[in-house]
This record gives C-alpha cells, structure tokens and sequence, in this order.
C-alpha cells in the first residue's frame, strides 16, 4: 500500500541519470573539498561510485584555493567515491564561452 | 512542498548554486528524493563569475545544492498543478474509502457464519 501511495520511493531506486551513456567517455568529476578529476568513465553503480581511467586530477592555485589553476597530476585508474562526489558532466561537450550574461557580476 | 515544486518545474529552465559557489544555468531534465538534478543545456560560471563553460548536460548531487532559483512563471504554473495533484489524491482517497466499505460488507457476513459455528460448538459441548 506504501509503494502505490509514493511513487518517487520505490522498492528499486534507481538513479535519475543513465551513466551508461557515459561508459568510455571522459567525464570531469568534482568532489567534495573542492578537488576535480577527469577521466575516462569505465564503471559505475547505484551509490554512484566511478571507476576512471587515466585520470588527471586539476590542481587548485596555492594562493586562492577557489580558483582553479592549470596544474595537473596524473592519477592513472582511480576508484571514485561516490559519497564525496558533488558534480558529474562529460568533459566532450565542454567548451569555454564569454560571459553569456550581460550585466557585470561585479559592480 | 519543495520537492514537488521542483518535480513540476522539470523541462523548465533554472538557476542552481552550489556549496562552493559555482551556478549552473540549465534546464531541469530530472530530480529525485535527494534533490540530485539532472540538467540539460548547461551554463556553468566559476565562483569568480569570471569563467564560462558550456556543457550539454549536468549532474549535481542534491546534498552539494545551495539554492535553486525558478522562474516566476513556472511558480504560478507549479500552484495550480499542485492543487490538482492534491485533488487527485482526495479521489484517490474517496475511491479507496469504498472499496474498504465493500470490504468490510463481506466481513460482517463473514462473522454470521462465525457466530453460527460456535453455536454448534456448544451444541456438541452439551452431548458429551
């Protein structure tokens, strides 16, 4: 009776993105604490722990820990924690644009 | 409440900041119970509102969120489809309120045919 109240919970949670899509794929993927790593998807599960391979690790600036630099280091096959990730996107389709927005944010 | 306007938002676009200051303009393509969204069409700009980047898809853990901001169109529209989901679920509730009246019908026939049985249960109590 519980399952047919709420459909959002049910028995089988599944996860609201298909990472399959991503399988081979180089995704960048941001952690908590602010680290950032790209990396070829090669495995994933439910709790959302990746596997990358190759993976470059982008190193933040000494000085301002928000901004990132252009350092990197080489991590190799990593096994990424799924509780400490805050942001998975395809690192393919990334490009760099000017500001879309035409008002300054700082004023 | 928040998370069934953000169910009725989907398709729509938003902004989302995160934790660390990073926004991420998109439309919402899905969400679940831990607010973990899925985005389409992407615009990230960096804490320093100085770097642009522009992804076709995104997906932000939900605990990582600071705040969402939705359009005021998609506001209005969220209300009345909230009252009408609100309004399915009282049917839903009237309609199962019957069946259990039905139910319980048959059950009262049920407890005839009990009470006919212990009565021939000391019917037998008296022969020996």
């Amino acid at each position: 009776m519980v399952n047919d109240k709420d459909d959002s919970q049910r028995k089988k949670k599944e996860s609201i993105v298909d990472l399959s899509k991503f399988l081979d794929k180089k995704v960048r993927v941001k952690f908590q604490g602010g680290r950032e790593a790209t990396g070829v998807l090669k495995g994933y599960d439910q709790l959302l722990n990746l596997v990358l391979d190759g993976a470059i690790e982008h190193l933040r600036d000494a000085e301002d820990p928000t901004v990132i630099g252009d350092e990197t280091r080489n991590l190799g096959l990593i096994v990424a924690r799924g509780t400490a990730i805050t942001v998975v996107a395809p690192a393919d389709g990334m490009e760099q644009i000017p500001n879309p927005f035409a008002n300054a944010d700082e004023q | 409440l928040p998370l069934s306007l953000l169910r009725t938002a989907q398709n729509h676009p938003m902004l989302v900041e995160l934790k660390n200051g990073e926004t991420y303009n998109g439309h919402l393509q899905s969400c679940d119970t831990w607010m973990n969204i899925h985005l389409r069409d992407v615009i990230f700009t960096s804490k320093d509102g100085e770097r642009f980047y522009k992804m076709p898809e995104v997906y932000v853990r939900g605990s990582t969120i600071k705040y969402l901001r939705i359009p005021e169109t998609v506001v209005d529209m969220v209300k009345n489809e909230v009252q009408e989901v609100r309004r399915h679920q009282k049917d839903m509730h009237k309609q199962k309120k019957s069946y259990g009246g039905g139910g319980r019908g048959g059950q009262s026939n049920r407890g005839g045919r009990g009470g006919g049985n212990a009565g021939r249960g000391g019917g037998r109590g008296g022969h020996k």
